[in-house]
């Protein structure tokens, strides 16, 4: 049997399991309903009633809404933040944290960060097995946008084709991220820093044209304005790499004439090469890490916050069904008389119990499905804020934990909205007709 | 369907102390019979109407609507006599406010089998138009006066076709022109269709309607006349 499961595609274990924690609710509504047809009373009842309805079924789907949307939004931050550093295949940088590096590096974070020498670069560029290997230099800003220095072989590793335009040909032009504040054509002057305290003049008279902008990449580099890494140099004063009378971008760089780099991207030719690579830059005087390793460390270290968050979040449908039962139970004595006027009149002890039941399932279903709306929206805005803010482009989905998490909490209420039901049939009749 | 004679022996209602509420040592009434329950409030005349509509179960005795003892059936077996049997109006009509007047008078044929919802529907219709609600089967029942309420509970009691109908204070909250022609309405339709009526009522000309009175006091009959 359990060869027999995990011989399933993950899509059809998803679906089975989400059958099976239905499956026990609507078994007993199919039970409960079996031959009556108690929908037009229910319907009456929740017209009836409809504030106290309304409000009941906005609990449920506020209680619902939270735990579908901590679930997404968690999945979606772990997926956005991955995706934003999967083009980063292994970085060279000065020793140090690598969470930093990372954060800079891919995520351009400004950190203030030691350099890679150039003769370090030189060796690493020079190195069997590296195809390009990109600096990465941060620091400048322009409209909150970073400018970055770097190579065009970076530029096209990272988008691929333009999306407009052409790449940079010299230290004085500039490739716009796809969302980046400056259009094809356009000329900026970085400032020096980032944030409120940027140096808008520290770098005047030097400046950049557009050339070109890239697709976007659904990382912090969509915002960023990537230049030669010669321009970021050369607008600090110092020397661009190449000897004064080389007026050419890119590399190869003359090691003394390199100013120092924060970060190298380092893109092997083979996939293997990395990890040769990263074991010989491991070293003292240089560090070299997998971004995407260091991000499933993190990852790792926010498991713990996220079975927090799925405790929480079965906690809450928890104290919700609890909640549920006891709503149940008093919305049933506002319909006592409607229900005792049913059995005075002759209506099955089953058919009463079916509609307290029916009543209690629609209230249910509405504000589960509510629910599931509502935390697919919070979800999506709160990833909208989250990716305006870090421009990682974060995308919360509905996934088969959210369905689970649904299909738990119906399963669970429905059985439970049994007992308000079994509780308003042996209510005293005559007591409740004379209500 | 043929109305059952009514018998009761030796019935008894005490309260949880222990009080007397009834006490009706024998009470015979034939099919097709009107019978009025008069007296004060108090007197224990809708415990009667309780009883013997199966609402209540009595602490002792036999209450035998056509050779059968409806104080020894379950809740269910009494649920389906009343369904089957009686048609009960009451002084608060009880409609559902969010049902249609067709809605309300047809009711029963919401747990009804299968078999007799359409019937039921159909004769629903056809009551509320005797009725004088022949066009307003459609509309909300809270858009009608009292005494239209009235007439759609009325009609709902006779939707299922009951050889027996069972009024507790029918016209107690209409005003005297309404609780006139309901209480006519209800005596007509009774006779008309051969069924026993019985009615608690304070309303003495809606009691002089009928073919019998029995007056209670302290949960015993004091008197017994024909109307």
């Amino acid at each position: 049997m359990a060869e027999l499961w995990a011989a399933l595609p993950n899509a059809a274990q998803d679906l089975l399991l989400a059958l099976a924690l239905v499956a026990p609710g609507l078994l007993a509504g199919a039970l409960v309903l079996r031959g009556l047809r108690p929908l037009p009373l229910v319907g009456a009842m929740l017209r009836r009633f409809a504030f106290v309805n309304a409000l009941f079924v906005a609990l449920i789907a506020v209680s619902v809404g939270l735990g579908v949307g901590l679930l997404a939004q968690e999945r979606g931050l772990r997926q956005g933040s991955a995706r934003a550093a999967e083009k980063f295949d292994l970085i060279v940088a000065a020793p140090g944290s690598e969470v930093t590096v990372m954060l800079a590096a891919v995520y351009l974070q400004p950190s203030d960060m030691a350099l890679v020498t150039g003769p370090q670069y030189a060796e690493i560029a020079g190195a069997e097995g590296v195809a390009f290997a990109a600096p990465i230099a941060f620091g400048d800003s322009f409209q909150g946008a970073p400018v970055v220095g770097t190579t065009a072989d970076f530029v096209t590793h990272l988008a691929g084709p333009l999306a407009e335009g052409r790449v940079f040909a010299t230290s004085e032009e500039a490739v716009a991220g796809a969302f980046a504040p400056v259009a094809v054509g356009g000329s900026f002057t970085p400032a020096h820093g980032h944030g409120p305290m940027a140096e808008g003049d520290a770098h005047e008279g030097s400046a950049y044209t557009v050339t070109g902008r890239m697709a976007p990449t659904g990382s912090p580099w969509d915002r960023a304005l990537l230049v030669p890494v010669e321009g970021v140099w050369e607008v600090h004063g110092l020397a661009n790499g190449h000897a004064p009378d080389d007026l050419r971008i890119g590399p190869p760089f003359v090691p003394e004439m390199m100013p120092g780099t924060p970060a190298v991207l380092v893109h092997a030719a083979e996939l293997w090469g990395n990890y040769a690579l990263k074991s010989r830059f491991t070293r003292s005087d240089l560090m070299a890490f997998f971004p995407g390793t260091v991000l499933s460390q993190l990852h790792g270290l926010m498991r713990d916050v996220r079975s927090a968050m799925s405790l929480m979040a079965v906690l809450t449908q928890v104290l919700v069904t609890l909640s549920v039962l006891i709503g149940l139970m008093i919305l049933v004595r506002l319909i006592a008389r409607s229900l005792a006027l049913l059995r005075a009149i002759g209506a099955p002890l089953r058919f009463v119990f079916a509609v307290v039941w029916a009543y209690s399932a629609a209230l249910i279903l509405s504000g589960a499905g509510l629910g599931l709306a509502l935390g697919w929206g919070a979800a999506r805005a709160i990833s909208a804020a989250v990716t305006a803010r870090t421009d990682v482009l974060v995308t919360a989905n509905l996934g088969w934990p959210e369905a689970h998490l649904v299909a738990g909490f119906i399963s669970l209420t429905l059985f439970m909205a049994l007992l308000p039901a079994w509780l308003a049939v042996r209510r005293p009749l005559l007591t409740d007709l004379r209500t | 369907m043929t109305a059952p004679a009514l018998l009761v022996e030796g019935l008894r209602v005490t309260s949880r102390e222990g009080r007397v509420l009834l006490d009706v040592p024998q009470l015979a009434l034939a099919p097709g019979q009107s019978l009025a329950l008069r007296g004060a409030s108090g007197a224990g005349k809708s415990t009667l109407l309780h009883v013997l509509s199966g609402l209540v179960r009595p602490t002792a005795g036999r209450v035998i609507w056509g050779g059968q003892d409806i104080a020894a059936l379950t809740e269910d077996a009494r649920a389906r006599f009343r369904r089957e049997t009686l048609g009960l109006v009451f002084q608060d009509c009880h409609l559902f406010e969010e049902l249609s007047a067709l809605g309300n008078a047809g009711l029963a044929s919401a747990f009804a089998p299968a078999s007799e919802r359409a019937p039921i529907r159909n004769a629903a219709a056809e009551w509320l138009a005797v009725l004088g609600l022949a066009h307003a089967g459609a509309r909300a029942v809270d858009s009608f006066s009292g005494g239209e309420r009235q007439r759609i509970a009325v009609a709902r009691a006779l939707a299922g076709g009951p050889p027996v109908i069972l009024a507790d204070e029918p016209t107690a909250a209409l005003d005297r022109a309404n609780a006139d022609a309901l209480g006519a309405d209800l005596v007509r339709l009774a006779a008309e269709g051969g069924r026993t009526l019985i009615v608690v009522t304070h309303d003495a000309t809606l009691a002089a309607r009928m073919g019998r009175q029995l007056t209670l006091a302290d949960g015993r009959i004091v008197e017994d006349s024909d109307g």
